[in-house]
């Protein structure tokens, strides 16, 4: 293996475009790129000057993966500069969207984008005559996040319900009881992902940064608490001081910024992962037994082991909305979601939200009139890219060592990409 | 699936876009494998590591064009599809990212500040809409598109269809759900400008409507305007939200 070049355009099974170029010498990585040419489409500038009421509706537009993450991220920042207290009763729908947007995403990344890597086919399509009932199985599991989200958002992506101060519109006791039924059913398919996973044979390999995931005592959260955790390093801080802690930067080779840890300069990974590493005893009672039967508990440093940690959030979800859509039911949590009342004052602040890929934030700065002054939004790819390349760079290195021709490095880094889930159209929006 | 030649070869083409539509089309999970049954999947580049073919009879196109490569595709996708489908509202009007179509070059500097890496200084250019680019045989409307609409859609540039497009305004639709309007609160709403089809969807759960659509070929914008300026909403707030969508009709009305 003296002169190794591989180059790969368009990264397949992945959502948006992206490149990887790495060139070796003598088992030396000389060049590793992940080149993200996803189109820009410039949100940040398209937003400003927009009333706050578009900019929720707007920024769900980043993605159609994430759309409800983005869209509560923006609330939470809106409301956060209005002094907006939401009831107990939004909170708890708004956390069922994002837990919708888990099972869309988990359920098509594992099983559309990842999984035909390790079972040897080019897309999923031929896992319909390989293994129907592993397939029906991934489509239903799919299909109840989209239902999920449907129920409550009002379609499956682009939330059309969710608004500052609440939700305009809310479904009755018998559809959450429907919709549980649903969950407590699909209980036993998630959990077979999750040996089915873990059988998947990936590298010993340990990522090159830190891990960064919202953290609350007592709870696994993923809205609702403004507090972040750099999980190797223990640095937490409030996501209103995010510039303090993480820095943007951007490079030729990538339409979107790179960020890394202001401490150090160290890159890190915001994921399932992450959040399994920080917050692993506070996972429901099914789901924390599945990954403690994977073996899939802290610390866990290998960036592929975030396919498993993904199953283990699909359990997590499923038994958590479950409860939640009982207790909504049954009218066990307080208040209404009907949008409360709120008056509109000039102001900055972050909103922190955790999307299926990871820690997402949106920095608002509105003025007198309610219109958007500044934007910024940083996004869970956006913020991994630098340690998906040295994660790349560092696998390279360890296969070369062991032997591996270009073949097999070409298809592990590929499967390395796919493990950290990017979303590129996210990345660049 | 079978290569035989009467199977219609099918691409799916991603441009500038938040992806939405194109999964909206893996999300009717129910009748996904009878869809695809029907043709032949020639190239999908969300679910699989395949390239782009040299020959196929239908594109299905995605997205805003934002860069000189998107104009070279659509080319070569007019080029060699008998029939091109736009899917989604970038597609179709260039939708949000047509929000930023103009004064492009400040916007990219806003963002990027001085160093604008030489991957988006290099290639991108304003966003516009795929029937800018090349012409287009069937559009399936909304931001997203409904998936049962791309199947409707699919179907009638398979098969074809004596079906004509609507034209009259969502606002009709609406009415007859009788749930009231959003003018009588001093809510702008864009019912009565955008195209019908979508049953009034958002009205339905409370929410105006955003113009996801497109312009009905029946609005009668001064009409509106006059409309939104009586009940309190202002005419300028109304042609503000038809920038979310509907910038290129702006531009040429």
């Amino acid at each position: 293996m003296a002169k190794t070049r591989i180059e790969v355009d368009h990264v397949a099974r992945i959502e948006g475009h992206g490149d990887i170029h790495l060139e070796m010498s003598d088992g030396r990585v000389e060049r590793c790129e992940f080149s993200v040419t996803e189109p820009a489409r410039l949100f940040e500038n398209m937003v400003r000057g927009r009333h706050f009421e578009e900019a929720p509706y707007i920024s769900s537009r980043v993605c159609g993966i994430c759309s409800a993450s983005h869209t509560l991220t923006d609330i939470l920042a809106i409301e956060r500069i209005f002094g907006v207290e939401v009831t107990e009763r939004t909170r708890a729908i708004r956390q069922l969207l994002v837990y919708g947007s888990f099972l869309q995403n988990h359920a098509t990344h594992l099983f559309v984008f990842a999984a035909p890597d390790f079972l040897g086919h080019k897309s999923v399509f031929p896992l319909s005559e390989a293994d129907p009932a592993l397939f029906e199985g991934a489509l239903a599991c799919k299909a109840l996040g989209n239902e999920l989200c449907t129920r409550v958002g009002g379609r499956s992506i682009h939330p059309i319900t969710a608004v500052v101060g609440g939700f305009t519109d809310e479904l009755d006791a018998s559809a959450y009881l429907e919709l549980a039924g649903k969950m407590d059913a699909m209980v036993d398919f998630a959990l077979g992902a999750v040996d089915l996973f873990n059988d998947f044979s990936v590298p010993g390999f340990e990522t090159q940064g830190d891990l960064l995931a919202m953290v609350q005592p007592g709870a696994y959260p993923v809205i609702g608490s403004d507090t972040a955790r750099f999980v190797r390093s223990g640095v937490e801080f409030d996501c209103q001081g995010i510039g303090d802690h993480i820095e943007e930067y951007a490079v030729d080779h990538s339409a979107a910024f790179l960020s890394v840890m202001r401490e150090g300069s160290r890159p890190y990974f915001a994921s399932a992962l992450a959040r399994v590493n920080a917050s692993w005893s506070e996972l429901t009672e099914p789901a924390r037994f599945a990954a403690a039967k994977a073996g899939l508990r802290p610390p866990e440093y290998n960036p592929f082991a975030n396919n498993v940690a993904q199953a283990v959030e699909i359990v997590d979800a499923l038994v958590r909305c479950s409860a939640t859509c009982r207790a909504l039911a049954a009218g066990d949590v307080e208040g209404s979601s009907e949008p409360v009342g709120f008056e509109v004052r000039p102001g900055r602040a972050v909103g922190f939200t955790e999307a299926p890929r990871g820690a997402l934030f949106h920095e608002l700065e509105i003025d007198e009139q309610g219109r958007i002054v500044q934007a910024s939004i940083i996004t869970p790819t956006s913020q991994n890219i630098a340690n998906l390349e040295a994660d790349m760079r560092a696998l390279a290195t360890m296969l070369a060592e062991d032997g591996a021709d270009a073949d097999e490095v070409q298809l592990r880094i590929e499967q390395l990409v796919r493990a950290y889930d990017p979303c590129l159209s996210c990345s660049v929006h | 699936m079978a290569e035989t030649r009467n199977i219609p070869r099918v691409v799916v083409v991603g441009l500038a876009s938040c992806f939405g539509c194109q999964i909206n089309i893996t999300n009717i999970e129910a009748h996904l494998m009878e869809v695809l049954g029907q043709i032949d999947m020639r190239y999908w580049q969300l679910t699989s590591s395949d390239s782009m073919p040299e020959e196929f009879d239908v594109a299905v196109v995605e997205g805003a064009a934002t860069t000189e490569e998107a104009m070279q595709t659509l080319r070569r996708v007019r080029e060699r599809a008998s029939a091109v489908i736009t899917i989604g509202a970038c597609a179709a009007t260039a939708g949000i990212p047509g929000m930023a179509a103009p004064d492009w070059e400040p916007r990219v500097a806003d963002v990027y500040g001085a160093q604008v890496p030489a991957i988006v200084g290099d290639i991108a250019c304003a966003p516009r809409a795929v029937s800018e680019v090349i012409e287009v045989d069937y559009a399936v409307p909304c931001c997203p598109i409904d998936p049962h609409d791309f199947v409707r859609v699919l179907q009638k540039a398979l098969y074809g269809g004596n079906e004509y497009d609507r034209t009259s305004t969502m606002c009709g639709e609406c009415k007859r759900n009788e749930r009231g309007c959003f003018y009588g609160r001093q809510t702008l709403c864009l019912g009565m400008v955008t195209k019908q089809g979508c049953g009034a969807r958002c009205p339905n759960l409370g929410r105006p409507c955003n113009g996801c659509a497109g312009l009905s070929p029946d609005a009668n914008l001064a009409a509106a305007r006059i409309v939104a300026e009586r009940s309190g909403v202002g005419a300028q707030r109304l042609d503000e939200a038809l920038e979310m969508f509907n910038q290129e009709s702006l531009r040429s009305a």
